[in-house]
């Protein structure tokens, strides 16, 4: 089912790109090289949109299955794309990483909290909180992020985010890709990217947060549950054993499933936070009119987002034996 | 759930005059009256931007033009008519001469004069919406012959239900305020903002001790919000004698007025939007139910391979794509976004309506009907339609909020809704860079507005959703309200 949905998906794109209503060729050009018959003749032919639609088709679907993707137009002109995809693209796993962490990390331990606790006034404090936290528009949420920690000294009773444990040069920009291996540059760069994180996670934190509630109040009222404090096992090994690791398998799927919030908010926080990610990119190249870069990003990231399913599909017969590949 | 076994009263148990219908139709009549001219200044501005959206091609042109001509005409005649709750009856914009404010209503000051008329409109529609549950009350007790029906049920429900009267209320008040978008502002988008050069103020200067008459595109330079040393905080006169409920913007407009008249656009957009996506989900949700198999599966790829695409980025590129053509120009670009967002948003509709439709089409009922020999639009209409469109409603809430969202991450990134036109998230931009200084209200105030009406929204789903199938818990549904990340 991946592959065709992929092939889909890509057709779609390049129609939309060579088919629609822009000329893709005079969009990369100035107005004047416009008027010049003989650069926009080049630029339609290193486009190849002089050949007839279904061999340019034929020959873009191949060059991106080969990952032939040739050189960028606008945006860093002339540098290869397979190079550009390659120095953007980490950045925004490593803001994915942490926002996936950060939202489990959150959001998991506040449901099961409200679950525990349900009915009372810290879960409906946390519940509601959940609620107005997944309602916020991210974009907004990081402005808002952004203006308290560049004033954490006043607001935050003199606790200064960017000088705290790891100093920072500056607040919100690209984390340093390349020191990574070191404990320093690690350190650092986590630091950089955490207030991105926290909000490209937001949504994710309220939605694993209902959805552990949920699971906790259904695993509560389990028949095995009551066998176990029947049989006199201690409160702590009830909760532990039997209800929160049960309570984990709905959250699985949903934690995967949120790739399509984080890869689609990735462009507007990256954006916010200046952070040079392949959202960013993605972003520049629809505004500035590089269309050929936009259809390349886009099916690199129909590869991630059918990847991430596949890879949720795996997750949940490892985790839920009960759930067989073949019976949908 | 509570039935009514008890015997019909066999009469009127309301009015003593035999027709209740009548008083409560009069009743109503009268409220509209009040508000005829702005009602007609509504309807018929919408139906000529919607007749404007036709590409006029051939002979369609002149007929085109003429409509539009006369729609137009229509809504400045109506706009003549005199309404209760219109800037003419209670005037806010005044000035001070030096012993008393003149040109406002009653003589108070600005502030109290603007804040009667939001008062006004809010307790108008109140009673409007008061006076039609009243009229479906007593629909349902005197006229409708059938003792109790299932729908009765899930009204009674919602009515207990106190999150999704909440969001009943919360969104209820946007909506009004999308109605009276022009009333409600202290000042109008037209005065203070497009012609703002060729409209004049008067105001007290103080050191002269004389009533000055200024420009307000030269008074709007003198009520900047730009840092600690400039600003028009909310709730704040400037140096005009202008009151400024929500502060002003960098430009010195007033930010009150500019979210009045974003509100608008934000609505329709996302209704429209809404509305385009759930046609489009239920009839591919009724055909793919219907004839299973083959249709299914194909409807399956292609919404599998929409959503393979981040939404958010499907819409910048198709943005992008579109910005040079007939339709990006229609309603300030805010129509090709509703067609885009509604392109992108069917997917995850329809991936909550599939499973209800399949489940009906597998009923008796649906048999019987094909073997009585009905056509399939026929039965789908008749026999699936009325069992899914109460997931629409929900599932409609829902996304509109996340259509909020999304429209408003746009044009944060200064795509979809051009400059000129009022919108929310341009407003959050436009004060980016002072957040952190004294104006730090451009940013935060439109920000909590787009949190409280999309938490409206998604409330009055979950609402509506437990009105309809109590036992269901639809947590997977969640991304519908998000806009994609946005």
């Amino acid at each position: 089912m991946s592959i065709p949905v992929v092939w889909v998906g890509t057709t779609m794109t390049w129609a939309i790109i060579f088919l629609g209503p822009i000329d893709p060729a005079s969009r990369l050009l100035s107005e004047g090289q416009v008027r010049n018959a003989a650069s926009y003749e080049a630029a339609q032919s290193q486009l190849g949109l002089d050949t007839p639609p279904l061999q340019h088709y034929l020959d873009w679907m191949t060059n991106l299955i080969t990952f032939d993707l040739g050189q960028t137009w606008l945006l860093y002109q002339g540098s290869s794309v397979n190079a550009l995809i390659l120095d953007f693209l980490p950045r925004t796993l490593w803001l994915g990483f942490w926002s996936v962490l950060v939202a489990v990390l959150v959001g998991v331990p506040l449901g099961f909290y409200a679950g525990m606790r349900s009915n009372t006034v810290a879960d409906y404090v946390a519940s509601m909180g959940g609620i107005v936290w997944r309602a916020m528009p991210n974009f907004w949420l990081a402005i808002m992020l952004l203006a308290v920690l560049s004033n954490s000294e006043a607001i935050l009773f003199g606790f200064d985010w960017q000088e705290w444990w790891v100093p920072l040069d500056a607040l919100s920009g690209s984390p340093d890709m390349s020191r990574i291996g070191t404990v320093d540059g690690f350190l650092a760069a986590t630091k950089k990217v955490l207030p991105a994180a926290f909000v490209l996670g937001s949504a994710s934190m309220g939605n694993e947060m209902r959805i552990g509630r949920t699971a906790v109040l259904e695993v509560k009222n389990e028949d095995y549950v009551d066998l176990a404090k029947a049989k006199g096992v201690s409160d702590r090994a009830l909760v532990w054993k039997h209800i929160l690791r049960n309570a984990l398998v709905p959250l699985v799927p949903i934690i995967t499933s949120e790739a399509f919030l984080l890869i689609g908010g990735s462009v507007l926080v990256e954006t916010v936070f200046g952070i040079n990610g392949i959202g960013y990119l993605f972003y520049q190249a629809a505004i500035q009119g590089d269309l050929p870069l936009v259809g390349t990003l886009m099916y690199v990231f129909i590869l991630m987002i059918v990847g991430i399913n596949l890879l949720q599909d795996l997750l949940y017969t490892v985790i839920d034996p009960r759930v067989g590949l073949e019976g949908e | 759930m509570a039935r009514r076994t008890e015997a019909r009263p066999s009469e009127s148990t309301v009015l003593p005059t035999g027709s209740p219908a009548l008083v409560w139709g009069v009743v109503a009549a009268l409220l509209v009256a009040l508000q005829a001219g702005a009602l007609g200044t509504f309807v018929f501005g919408l139906l000529a931007d919607a007749v404007a959206v036709i590409p006029a091609v051939g002979p369609l042109e002149a007929v085109v033009v003429w409509l539009v001509g006369a729609l137009n005409g229509l809504q400045s005649a109506a706009s003549e008519v005199p309404t209760l709750l219109s800037r003419e009856v209670i005037p806010n914009a005044g000035y001070w001469n030096g012993q008393q404010w003149v040109g406002t209503f009653l003589g108070l000051e600005p502030a109290l004069a603007w804040a009667a008329r939001v008062v006004a409109v809010y307790a108008y529609s109140f009673v409007v919406a008061g006076w039609a549950v009243l009229g479906y009350r007593l629909y349902r007790r005197e006229y409708r012959t059938a003792n109790w029906t299932p729908r009765d049920d899930m009204i009674d429900r919602f009515r207990s239900h106190g999150w999704g009267l909440f969001g009943l209320v919360v969104v209820f008040m946007f909506v009004v305020m999308v109605v009276f978008a022009p009333a409600l502002g202290p000042t109008t988008v037209d005065k203070n903002m497009r012609n703002s050069y060729s409209n004049e103020i008067q105001y007290y200067d103080e050191e002269a001790g004389a009533v000055e008459t200024i420009v307000v595109g030269e008074a709007n330079l003198g009520s900047q919000s730009t840092g600690d040393q400039s600003r028009v905080l909310p709730m704040q006169y400037d140096d005009f004698g202008r009151f400024h409920p929500f502060g002003t913007l960098p430009t010195g407009r007033d930010l009150f007025t500019f979210i009045a008249a974003g509100s608008r656009i934000s609505l329709i957009i996302g209704l429209l939007a809404v509305g385009l996506s759930a046609t489009l989900a239920t009839s591919l949700g009724l055909i793919s139910a219907y004839y299973k198999g083959k249709v299914d599966l194909g409807s399956v790829l292609v919404s599998d391979a929409v959503m393979a695409m981040p939404q958010l980025l499907l819409l910048i590129m198709l943005t992008a794509v579109l910005s040079d053509t007939w339709v990006a120009d229609v309603y300030s670009g805010g129509f090709v976004l509703a067609l885009i967002f509604a392109f992108t948003a069917w997917t995850y509709m329809w991936r909550s309506l599939r499973g209800p439709a399949l489940q009906v089409s597998e009923r008796e009922w649906v048999d019987a009907a094909r073997s009585f020999g009905q056509r399939p639009l026929t039965v789908m209409r008749r026999h699936m339609l009325p069992y899914i469109t109460g997931y629409l409603l929900i599932y409609g809430s829902m996304t509109l909020g996340g259509a909020i969202i999304s429209i408003a991450g746009l044009s944060y990134l200064g795509l979809g809704v051009a400059p000129p036109t009022p919108e929310w998230g341009r407003a959050i931009k436009l004060g980016q860079q002072y957040v952190n200084t004294g104006s730090w209200h451009i940013s935060l105030i439109p920000g909590v507005l787009i949190t409280l009406v999309v938490t409206g929204f998604n409330a009055l789903g979950d609402g509506i959703r437990d009105a309809i199938d109590p036992r269901s818990d639809a947590a997977d549904q969640e991304s519908a309200g998000r806009g994609g990340g946005a």
